[in-house]
């Protein structure tokens, strides 16, 4: 993997291909004006899409251990409820990612 | 999300919002600079990747990909099939996209998986150049990440297991936040089963497929009331 010019092509194929797929609903946007169905969408998707991201994240950690899923399972736990209760996103998220780390690390499972 | 309205208060909280972003992507960086290196690639290479493809799991993908001297044909689908999840991504930003071409463009260019979590929980009131800054930071962060894991190397080990979790729980904070917009659990039971009925499918495809079920789901859905369909339109 020394050879800089493939790697250099690689790259510039994959930054347009990504780009396209990230710039595609936005012309698609401007080419079929306001469809209900985007409106629709709009509502629907970002809680859907973060609960589907939620999961995978939590499928992808907890296939690195043996334990099964119930740290990623307590961890989240944590962060639902103090997210719930007190609305601070970065007390939440240390919160339960330490607990995470000290599960994962000390063997609290 | 708590985050404040005051002008004076908004970058402190652009940097706020960005820093369970930047507690996973800086490893995750690390983590990819480390390896593209370890396969035997020019430490700038690391860096490039990460400022044109920025695109976290097709980067890592690539790296066996390229180690196997694929053809870019080959890489170039495998990151079509990788990253189609962005298309679904844009459709519920447009209506708050800046019109101003560089910020609009840049925006578009950066929109992963955690700036679309970010940007699609922003109070109506945060500007277009805030969200441009959070896009950048978010961006800056995984660069950083990837010139320490690059220029690191051996060293660049991450010292606890777990730490990148901190990408779960922003998930799980940006799930209860859009719940709390709209208060309906509908959209998270239907996100729970397809993902259920994905991972049974293909499990290597699993993210794709529950957001095309997902998609389908929310298209067949009339929206629940008047009130809500009169808040989509602003």
């Amino acid at each position: 993997m020394s050879d800089s010019p493939y790697i250099i092509t690689v790259l510039l194929a994959m930054a347009l291909v990504t780009f396209a797929l990230r710039a595609l609903p936005f012309l698609a946007a401007q080419w079929l004006g306001r469809h209900p169905w985007v409106a629709r969408l709009g509502r629907f998707l970002p809680l859907a899409i973060m609960t589907l991201l939620l999961l995978h994240a939590m499928h992808g950690a907890s296939s690195e251990h043996a334990a099964g899923p119930w740290p990623e399972l307590a961890a989240v736990a944590v962060v639902v409820l103090l997210q719930l209760k007190s609305r601070n996103p970065l007390l939440s998220i240390l919160a339960g990612t330490g607990l995470y780390v000290l599960i994962r690390n000390f063997g609290l499972f | 999300m708590t985050l404040p309205e005051q002008p004076e208060a908004s970058r402190l909280s652009i940097l706020a919002l960005t820093t369970p972003v930047a507690m996973g992507y800086v490893p995750l960086g690390s983590v990819f600079g480390f390896l593209f290196v370890q396969a035997g690639a020019e430490w700038w290479l690391a860096v490039l990747a990460s400022l044109c493809v920025y695109a976290g799991a097709a980067q890592f993908m690539m790296i066996p990909m390229l180690a196997a001297g694929l053809p870019v044909g080959a890489i170039a689908l495998a990151t079509l099939i990788v990253n189609l999840r962005h298309v679904f991504y844009g459709l519920s930003l447009p209506e708050r996209m800046p019109n101003q071409r560089l910020l609009r463009w840049y925006l578009i260019f950066a929109l992963t998986d955690e700036t679309y979590s970010l940007l699609t929980s922003l109070p109506k009131t945060v500007g277009h150049r805030q969200m441009a800054g959070i896009a950048l930071l978010n961006q800056g962060w995984w660069l950083l990440g990837t010139l320490l894991g690059a220029l690191i190397g051996a060293s660049a080990k991450l010292p606890l297991a777990g730490l990148d979790f901190a990408l779960a729980a922003l998930f799980a904070v940006l799930t209860v936040e859009q719940w709390r917009a709209r208060r309906d659990a509908f959209p998270i039971w239907v996100a729970l089963l397809a993902y259920g009925i994905a991972q049974l499918l293909a499990p290597q495809q699993a993210l794709l497929i529950a957001i095309v079920l997902s998609i389908l789901v929310g298209l067949w859905r009339k929206p629940a009331s008047a009130e809500l369909s009169g808040e989509a339109k602003p």
